[in-house]
Formats: structure tokens, C-alpha cells, sequence
């Protein structure tokens, strides 16, 4: 670049690239409808993770519970592996609007690296423990239990790492100024953190409402995460559409 | 009419939700969640009501009565602070808090007086299926008790402000008091009371 261009063409030149950015958050808020929706098919029917074989299944059990899945697991855990960035996007989004709230930067940065910190073992880390199992069907059926059990707990058991995120997504939420995201979007995270504390006896108990596949550790707090999920779609959509063209966020 | 003082200077209309609409949002959804926690304990126990009620012996009614008591004036000291912050008395409605609080800890420690002498009596949580939920629903109340201190000291310093800060939010902290209160009683009688 040789001369700076003149103010009026510097001010065109910030409102062309900001309603470029507008546009960019659309292209991001679209991967959020879609990804979610295959998420669901990847972990229900494909995977089987969701609703959880129960804890309580003999080592015979859980041998067949991986001969009868097995394409189905590779299939859908190949796929994960391919489409698990559209989590990054769609938190990206997230984080963005954080940092249009008046509160410090350092929420838009804690947000990001509990999800980070939360999705290893609150996905990646299952995944690879059924592909393990599914891998050599010849293997030891102890240690394809073994994979059974680490892939389960750490899916549903996993689910404490997310309580702090929603904690500072809330905590952002009620401090800002903007109104970015409306008050009750910040409850609707605290609900998640009650939840959540709930799925944290998934270790102790291998029967019950507070098992891994428990009406309590699982179907509630699932219930809940879709209510979530679609809540947050929808506030994502409006902050969207109130954000104005030409805003510039103070670095 | 004689002259009476003057008129209360923030008395909401008649009909007006107290504190805002995104508390009440969580408020009843929260309910809905514990409703929820509550009919699954109530099938479990359908099924085991046996061991139950012989579980349900070992807790300390005395404990549980003084618990309760302890909420239901905290939640008098908070319901007073908020009719008196209306009326414009900001420092008496700061007491009033506190005193809700110090209630709030007192909860506190009988409760941990109260597991710890469950714990050394050996009925952990893996016991039965009546000790599982008797620590994961008092557990999780806890949890409500201490959000709900740190609400009460957001009140206590929004009132400190002039002319007494927001009174929605003053009102929104007061509902969540309320629901805590609320949400032990429903404890207190499932898990010690019913027979």
C-alpha cells in the first residue's frame, strides 16, 4: 500500500466491510440449524449414544451391542469427524456476540476455551472409544467393555465441563448494557447448570434416575439442552437482525 | 380522610408483575424441573416404599423442622426489606437483608451438621436408592441456598445506591429467595414428612 486513502473513502471502506461482516454472521448463524440437526442424527440413530445403552449390560451384552452397531458407529463417527468444525462456527457466533456486550473481553475468551476444554470429552473422546471397540470386533471382550464404559461415562459424565460455560454465557448476559441477548436467555443457562449438577452421579451409580441412561442424569437434562439449543438458534437469529450494519466493535 | 403521609414513592400499579419478566421465566421454569425431579422420586418410591420409609428414619426431623424454619423467616426478613425499600427506607431495608442472610447461613451449617452426622453414621449416598435422592435433591437445593446468598448481597448493594438502585431487581432477588424457601418445603415434607 502506498497512500492512505482519504477520510470519505476510509468511512466507505468501514461501512462496505461491515455489512460484509453482517453478512459473514448470517453465513455462520445458517451452519447453526443444520449442524445441530446433524449432530442428532449422528449420536441417535446412527452412533447409539443417545438415548445411552445402559450401564448395567454384561460384558456378553455389550459385545453384541457393538457387532450389531458397528457400520452404523463407523459411518456416523467418520462423519463427526468431518463436520465436528460446525460446532467451532456456531460457538464462534456465539463468542462474537459476547464480545458486542459491554462486559470485559475476557468472557467472550472464557466461553471459548471452556468449549474448547468441554468438547474432548463431551464428544471426541466417545467417539473414539466406540471406534476403538468397533475396530477389532476380535478383541478381548473385557477390554471392548472397557471402551464401552469410557466412551459412556465420559459422554454423559462429561457433562459438568460445560457448567461454567453457561455460567459466564448468563453472567455476560446480566451484566450487559447492549441487551445483546435478552434476561431470560441468561436463566435459561442457569437451568442448564442445575442440570448439569444432576448428570455429575453418573459415576457411583450403574442403575437409576441418576445412571448415564437415568431419567434424571440423561432424559432431563437432554429435555433441557434441546429447549437450550432452539432457544439460543432464535436469540442468536434476533441479535442478528437488531445489529446494526455499520457497528464497529471496540478493539 | 385525614392527611396520611406521603404516598409510598414506589408502589407498582395495581396488578403489575413484581420484579421482571426473566426471573419469573426461570422462577417457574425451575419449578418445572424440580416438579419433574419430584414425580421420578415419587415412582421410585412407589416401587420401594418398604426401604424408604426404613431409610426415612434415619434422618433427623429436628434438623429438617429447624431448617425449615430457618428459610421461612429468612424469607419474611427479605419479603419486610422489599416492603420497606418500596416505602423509601433503604437502610432498614439493608438490615432486614442481612438478617435474611444470616438465617440463609444458618441453613448452612445445620445442613452440613446434618450430612456430616449422616456421613459418620456410614448412610452415604450409595446406601440405597432413598439416600441417592436425599443427596442429590438437597445437594442441588443447596446450590440454590449459596446463588441465593449471592443474591442477597447483590440486593443488600443495590440499595446502597441512590434512591435505592433498581427496585425490579431488588424484587427479582426477592422472588428467587422465595423460591428456595419454596422449593425446601416441598423437600422437607417428601423426603422427612411423608410417611
Amino acid at each position: 500500500m502506498t497512500a492512505a486513502p482519504p477520510a470519505a473513502q476510509a468511512g466507505a471502506v468501514a461501512r462496505r466491510g461491515s455489512g460484509r461482516r453482517l453478512r459473514d454472521a448470517w453465513i455462520c448463524w445458517w451452519v447453526f440449524p443444520p449442524f445441530y440437526t446433524l449432530f442428532g442424527i449422528i449420536f441417535v440413530p446412527l452412533t447409539r449414544v443417545m438415548p445411552p445403552p445402559g450401564p448395567a449390560k454384561t460384558t456378553a451384552q455389550i459385545v453384541v451391542f457393538f457387532q450389531a452397531h458397528a457400520l452404523t458407529i463407523q459411518v456416523g463417527f467418520a462423519i463427526l469427524m468431518l463436520a465436528i468444525g460446525g460446532g467451532s462456527v456456531v460457538n464462534g457466533l456465539v463468542a462474537y456476540q459476547i464480545r458486542r456486550m459491554t462486559v470485559d473481553p475476557v468472557f467472550c475468551y472464557a466461553y471459548i476455551a471452556t468449549l474448547a476444554v468441554g468438547a474432548i470429552p463431551g464428544c471426541l473422546f466417545c467417539a473414539f472409544s466406540f471406534l476403538a471397540a468397533t475396530f477389532r470386533p476380535d478383541r478381548d471382550p473385557h477390554l471392548i467393555a472397557l471402551c464401552y464404559d469410557m466412551g459412556l461415562l465420559t459422554f454423559v459424565g462429561s457433562l459438568g465441563c460445560f457448567a461454567t460455560q453457561y455460567l459466564i454465557f448468563a453472567v455476560a448476559i446480566f451484566l450487559d448494557r447492549n441487551k445483546i441477548f435478552p434476561a431470560w436467555l441468561g436463566y435459561v443457562s442457569i437451568w442448564q447448570v442445575v442440570t448439569e449438577l444432576l448428570a455429575a452421579p453418573v459415576f457411583i451409580f450403574r442403575g437409576g434416575p441418576f445412571a448415564w441412561n437415568g431419567a434424571i442424569s440423561f432424559w432431563e437434562g437432554t429435555a433441557l439442552f434441546g429447549v437450550y439449543i432452539a432457544c439460543l438458534i432464535m436469540a442468536s437469529r434476533k441479535a442478528l437482525q437488531r445489529q446494526p450494519p455499520g457497528e464497529v466493535i471496540a478493539e | 380522610m385525614t392527611a396520611r403521609p406521603a404516598p409510598a414513592r414506589r408502589l407498582p400499579a395495581a396488578g403489575a408483575l413484581p420484579g421482571d419478566v426473566g426471573m419469573w421465566v426461570f422462577v417457574l421454569g425451575d419449578m418445572v424441573i424440580f416438579g419433574a425431579y419430584f414425580v421420578i422420586f415419587m415412582v421410585y418410591r412407589a416401587h420401594e416404599q418398604g426401604s424408604f420409609l426404613a431409610a426415612q428414619r434415619h434422618l433427623s426431623l429436628a434438623s429438617g423442622a429447624l431448617n425449615t424454619l430457618l428459610l421461612l423467616a429468612s424469607s419474611r426478613f427479605v419479603a419486610l426489606a422489599v416492603a420497606v425499600a418500596r416505602a423509601g427506607d433503604y437502610r432498614r431495608a439493608r438490615r432486614l437483608i442481612g438478617g435474611g442472610g444470616l438465617c440463609g447461613c444458618g441453613f448452612l451449617l445445620v445442613k452440613a451438621h446434618e450430612w456430616y452426622a449422616l456421613v459418620s453414621a456410614g448412610l452415604t449416598v450409595q446406601r440405597d436408592n432413598f439416600f441417592m435422592f436425599y443427596y442429590a435433591f438437597t445437594g442441588v437445593h443447596l446450590f440454590h441456598v449459596l446463588a441465593g446468598l449471592i443474591v442477597l448481597v447483590i440486593m443488600a448493594a443495590e440499595l446502597r445506591r441512590p434512591a435505592g438502585g433498581r427496585s425490579w431487581l431488588v424484587e427479582a432477588g426477592a422472588i428467587y429467595w422465595h423460591l428456595v424457601d419454596l422449593l425446601w418445603i416441598i423437600l422437607f415434607a417428601l423426603l422427612y414428612l411423608m410417611r
